[in-house]
């Protein structure tokens, strides 16, 4: 494996990043490895951009990943996906982004427009290698719950050829942090997204 | 914290909690604040467990001196801290330095927040330890998190001296695997208090024996195994970091071809163990630092090698190698190795974007139906009526966000300075200053810091209208009791604010309600106007608080846009100026929308449009 993998988690404040972050470590360290989760939650209160920094070694490795060294990039919303690709983002880079946007309140009061998906998503491959835009709206409305985008994201994120994290490993940290039977199904619906 | 064995996952302040627990320690005190508050969140979790004592203090200063008063009783104790708070209790620090910590035995935690994520500075709080003459702890890993503690501990009761320890956010808030020791079983009893614990009449002798107790502890850092050599033969080379920069260093190092790097991740930084030191510094001639945030290190140092013969190169923030503010991370280590030893690092290329039209910023805002944009709202109504003529002094909370809401607040720096500086203000009539003065503090930042400030304002009759957004809560990081809190622990009591201003006798006093915005301008207007020391105090709601206590909550007043009123884009101020997160503007037909899963049906807004467009009913 790659050491360090690192996973960068891109969102908004309130979205769940930071259980997303859990989910991860928890799966690294039943895989055996040593994880290092960086989170910059100052502002998560109060709908501020949020990330988690991943980190997967044999050994500890820093609370923030270098520039260009993104593995994944997981975004939870499109602008904040792209905000954080154009600072870490590289050559490796697979980004796996869920199409919701959340409108920032620039947008909200009319002073602003959210950009296009379209151009978002070039903007994404301009500076990954890979870019999958997905769908998550429909795929959670069907479920009945936006809340299990993070399971969703991380089944997606299992699919990924060089992850070193086994798909059997993340669904136990899943049941262990999340203890829901959504949670899973979600998870498999993920796996199956790219 | 999950298992795995021994290992178990912890962020830095976890990790710092759990050798709080290990230590034996018994007595622990902190106020609320990023990125220190988890220390005590944790600690809270095992106090039944451990039978200890865990309190939010009203203040830093007062839980440095609850804290001294355990450890003076034989009780060892820790006090948390953000940077900030760490300035509030200096002044006890400093005397305490000198007046010893008895038998017990007292950890000192700061953490410090480079770059302000979460601060209104970016201070280093290392040089207090500096000022006071005590042992200086930076743990570089979630491990040396919690060691460290016991460590401290340990030292604290054998010189009878205080130990800080310094964190920072980065430390702090990220996470890692810890291996876990056992939990301290030593029953504690309280003893009698030694002799003289006080500093006077002779400061400088307990000085003089201060400084001798720091020679001893310089002396144990020489061999403390919380620093770690690496590479120093042949090296050509060598760099010395402490705190969460050492993991930077650590990294960086990986990705660099050269062997002839040597590094010292020093965590016993003040006193600094000078032999171990000087000796590093014969054999190389060049040497860069990297620490967070100011050059504390690398000034010591500096000043240890007056008294070398060849003198190295010294890299750093003094010498404009390393930039002097902001974060540290792997990518400045990086860059200033390549530079100074001609290397290349094994690294992924970055490619550049042209997308910066893009990126759109996510301002921070109030939350939906948060009563403090009421109050804002109100008060930028009055400032209109009085023709701009109104100052805001404001205080630290989640209502410093009103200097980003159009300006509503005019000053914003320390915890209770809200008053303080209105104090000040509303003394200036005579050099011809006539605008009315508002001061506004949250109910966490009154029992903190307000009471000296407002009782100044009593006694010298400045003109003021003082303002308390009381939400029986410490909002801003996550809900920790205070004095004045609606619900309370069966052993404690409340203290509430209204008995406590109106103690002061102010000339005027009003209750309001900060739900209801047209009351609330009108409460403000009338009141700014009156003359000498006004007091307001509202009842406030924060709306994160009420979903936590009642899950699913929403109020009793839902809105609806009525589009037969509602003047469209040619008003815009629900969305645009009054700026409800509930409240959207529609670009396809340019009308607000209530957005049902963001409001929180408090009907605020009604009140807000000029047109009634807004109306209740779903
Ligand atoms: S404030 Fe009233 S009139 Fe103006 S846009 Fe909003 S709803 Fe329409
Ligand atoms: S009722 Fe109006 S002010 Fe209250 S939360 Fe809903 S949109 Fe915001």
């Amino acid at each position: 494996m790659r050491d360090p993998y690192s996973i960068l988690v891109a969102g908004v404040g309130g979205q769940g990043n930071l259980v997303c972050g859990r989910i991860i470590a928890e799966a690294a360290v039943l895989q055996g490895l040593r994880p290092v989760v960086g989170d910059t939650f100052g502002a998560s209160r109060r709908g501020g951009s949020v990330m988690t920094h991943i980190r997967i070694g044999k050994q500890d490795w820093g609370p923030l990943i270098p520039k260009g060294e993104v593995d994944v990039l997981l975004g939870f919303e499109p602008v904040e996906a792209l905000r954080a690709a154009v600072k870490y983002a590289g050559e490796r880079t697979v980004a796996i982004v869920s199409k919701m946007a959340i409108p920032p309140s620039n947008v909200t009061s009319g002073d602003l427009r959210y950009p296009a998906i379209s151009d978002i998503a070039q903007g994404l491959e301009s500076v990954c290698r890979s870019v999958h835009m997905l769908d998550t709206e429909q795929v959670l409305e069907d479920m009945g719950s936006t809340r299990v985008l993070n399971s969703f994201m991380i089944g997606a994120l299992s699919s990924i050829e060089d992850v070193p994290l086994d798909s059997k490993n993340l669904r136990k940290a899943i049941s262990n942090v999340l203890e829901s039977e959504k949670d899973l199904a979600a998870f498999q619906k993920g796996a199956k997204a790219l | 914290m999950s298992k795995s064995k021994a290992d178990v996952i912890m962020s830095g302040n976890e990790a710092i909690a759990r050798g709080a627990v290990e230590a034996g320690i018994g007595f622990c005190a902190s106020y609320p604040g990023t990125p220190s508050t988890e220390i005590l969140t944790s600690l809270f979790e095992t106090a039944s467990k451990t039978d200890s004592h865990v309190e939010w203090s009203s203040n830093e200063k007062v839980a440095m001196e609850s804290a001294a008063a355990a450890s003076w009783a034989g009780i060892p104790a820790l006090c948390s801290m953000k940077s900030l708070g760490l300035n509030v209790a200096s002044d006890f620090l400093l005397n305490l330095n000198l007046s010893g910590t008895g038998k017990g035995g007292l950890v000192i935690v700061v953490c410090d927040d480079p770059k302000g994520h979460s601060s209104s500075n970016e201070q280093d709080s290392r040089f207090y330890a500096k000022a006071a003459q005590i042992p200086l702890f930076e743990p570089s890993t979630y491990q040396e998190a919690k060691d460290t503690v016991v460590e401290g501990l340990r030292l604290s009761k054998k010189y009878e001296i205080p130990v800080l320890i310094r964190s920072t956010t980065r430390l702090s808030h990220s996470r890692g695997l810890v291996t876990i020791g056992k939990v301290s079983a030593k029953p504690l009893k309280a003893g009698v208090l030694q002799e003289r614990l006080y500093n006077v009449p002779a400061p400088h002798l307990r000085h003089r024996d201060l400084l001798g107790k720091i020679e001893k502890i310089a002396e144990e850092f020489e061999r403390s195994p919380f620093n770690i050599e690496a590479d120093i033969t042949n090296m050509k080379l060598l760099l010395i970091s402490s705190g969460i920069s050492s993991s930077y260093v650590r990294e960086a190092l990986h990705s660099i071809p050269s062997h002839r790097i040597g590094h010292l991740s020093l965590v016993t930084s003040f006193p600094l163990p000078k032999k171990t030191i000087i000796n590093l510094l014969k054999r190389t001639d060049r040497v860069l630092f990297i620490e967070e945030n100011d050059p504390f290190i690398e000034d010591e140092v500096r000043g240890l090698s007056a008294e070398l013969e060849g003198v190295p190169h010294f890299y750093g923030k003094r010498s404009g190698h390393i930039p002097s503010y902001g974060e540290m991370n792997t990518d400045i280590v990086s860059t200033r190795l390549q530079q100074l030893t001609g290397q290349q690092m094994i690294k992924t290329t970055k490619k550049e974007s042209h997308v910066s039209d893009l990126l759109i910023e996510r301002p921070l805002t109030f939350c939906a139906g948060c009563t403090h944009r009421n109050f804002y709202w109100a008060v930028r109504t009055v400032k209109k009526r009085l023709g701009g003529k109104l100052v805001v002094a404001g205080d630290i909370g989640c209502y410093s966000l009103g200097v980003f809401y159009d300006e509503a607040m005019d000053t914003m720096q320390a915890m209770g300075s809200g008053v303080g500086v209105g104090s000040g203000l509303g003394q200036l009539h005579r050099y011809g200053f006539d605008s009315k003065v508002v001061s506004v503090a949250g109910d966490s930042t009154f029992f903190h810091a307000c009471l000296p400030g407002l009782i100044n304002a009593r006694h010298k009759n400045a003109d003021l209208t003082f303002v308390i957004l009381d939400n029986a809560t410490t909002a801003m990081t996550g809900f920790q009791v205070h004095p004045g809190s609606s619900e309370q622990e069966d052993s404690l009591r409340r203290v509430r604010v209204e008995g406590l201003v109106k103690a002061v006798e102010p000339d005027f006093f009003s209750l309001g309600d900060a739900t209801d915005i047209k009351s609330l301008t009108d409460l403000l207007h009338s009141t700014v106007q009156k003359e000498g020391l006004k007091i307001l105090l509202l009842d406030s709601v924060c709306r994160l608080e009420e979903v936590k206590r009642i899950p699913g909550f929403v109020g009793a007043t839902p809105v609806h846009i009525d589009r037969d009123l509602c003047k469209g884009e040619k008003c815009k101020i629900c969305a645009r100026d009054f700026g409800c997160p509930g409240l959207s503007w529609d670009q396809e037909t340019n009308y607000p929308i209530v957005l049902d899963h963001v409001c929180v049906r408090c009907g605020a807004c009604i009140s807000v449009c000029p047109h009634d467009a807004i109306v209740e009913g779903e």
